[in-house]
């Protein structure tokens, strides 16, 4: 069964939001690798909908684990549509005078996560990821 | 809850949780990082790209005035996600 929670569009929110996936994770015996890696694509697909999106709506986090697969998604409503699958890749073998931080994030949760989409509808947007669990 | 504090040895000690909310009390004490240093990760639980990016601004101002910065200590997780970015060959990692 789903379990998901409404948060506030603020960055001060997320030990609550850490709170909330990780009772989640513990009631799955969901740790290590695997959770260190939701809370991570959890928390920047989180702050990338705070800093980007103008929409004064809650964000809706939810999460499920069946057959061994967790899925999270993240919906922000009555906002523009923002696809985040198709930020350019950040080129991870530019030396340190040429790198900016920006994009780390998104690149981050690509690795850590194995699969990423994105759906736009009535001007909702969900991000959808997938971690495939070790049995 | 995270922590950081500068300690002998121009070693600065990280420890709890660096996500995003925490960046600010991270800079505070980063920031006065003026010579070669080094940054045990030992107590560090997590740390995301927002406390990634202030360490890389961190390097960045350091290497610029030819000094260095070490991280040391590092889990096996969060080794991984320097790795994901490319930093672990940026940062110096022991």
């Amino acid at each position: 069964m789903a379990h998901h929670k409404q948060f506030p569009r603020n960055i001060a929110v997320l030990d609550q939001v850490f709170e909330f996936v990780n009772r989640y994770l513990s009631d799955q015996g969901i740790s290590g690798e695997a959770a260190y890696s939701v809370d991570l694509a959890v928390e920047e697909i989180f702050t990338n909908l705070v800093k980007y999106n103008r929409g004064g709506n809650d964000i809706d986090i939810e999460l499920e684990c069946e057959n061994a697969v967790l899925t999270v998604k993240l919906r922000d409503h009555d906002v523009d549509r923002f696809d985040i699958t198709e930020v350019a890749a950040v080129d991870t073998t530019l030396p340190l005078s040429e790198r900016k931080p920006g994009g780390l994030g998104l690149h981050m949760v690509r690795q850590a996560m194995d699969e990423i989409e994105y759906s736009y509808i009535d001007r909702t947007s969900t991000i959808t990821m997938r971690k495939h669990l070790e049995k | 809850m995270f922590e950081a504090r500068t300690g002998e040895n121009n070693t600065t000690y990280l420890s709890g949780r660096l996500d995003a909310s925490q960046v600010p009390a991270a800079a505070a004490v980063l920031e006065k990082i003026t010579t070669s240093a080094v940054i045990d990760f030992a107590d560090l639980e997590y740390i995301s790209s927002a406390g990634i990016g202030e360490l890389l601004a961190v390097l960045k101002r350091l290497s610029d005035l030819g000094l260095s910065l070490k991280l040391v200590n590092l889990s096996k997780h969060i080794r991984d996600v320097f790795g994901y970015a490319g930093l672990d060959k940026v940062f110096v990692i022991e």
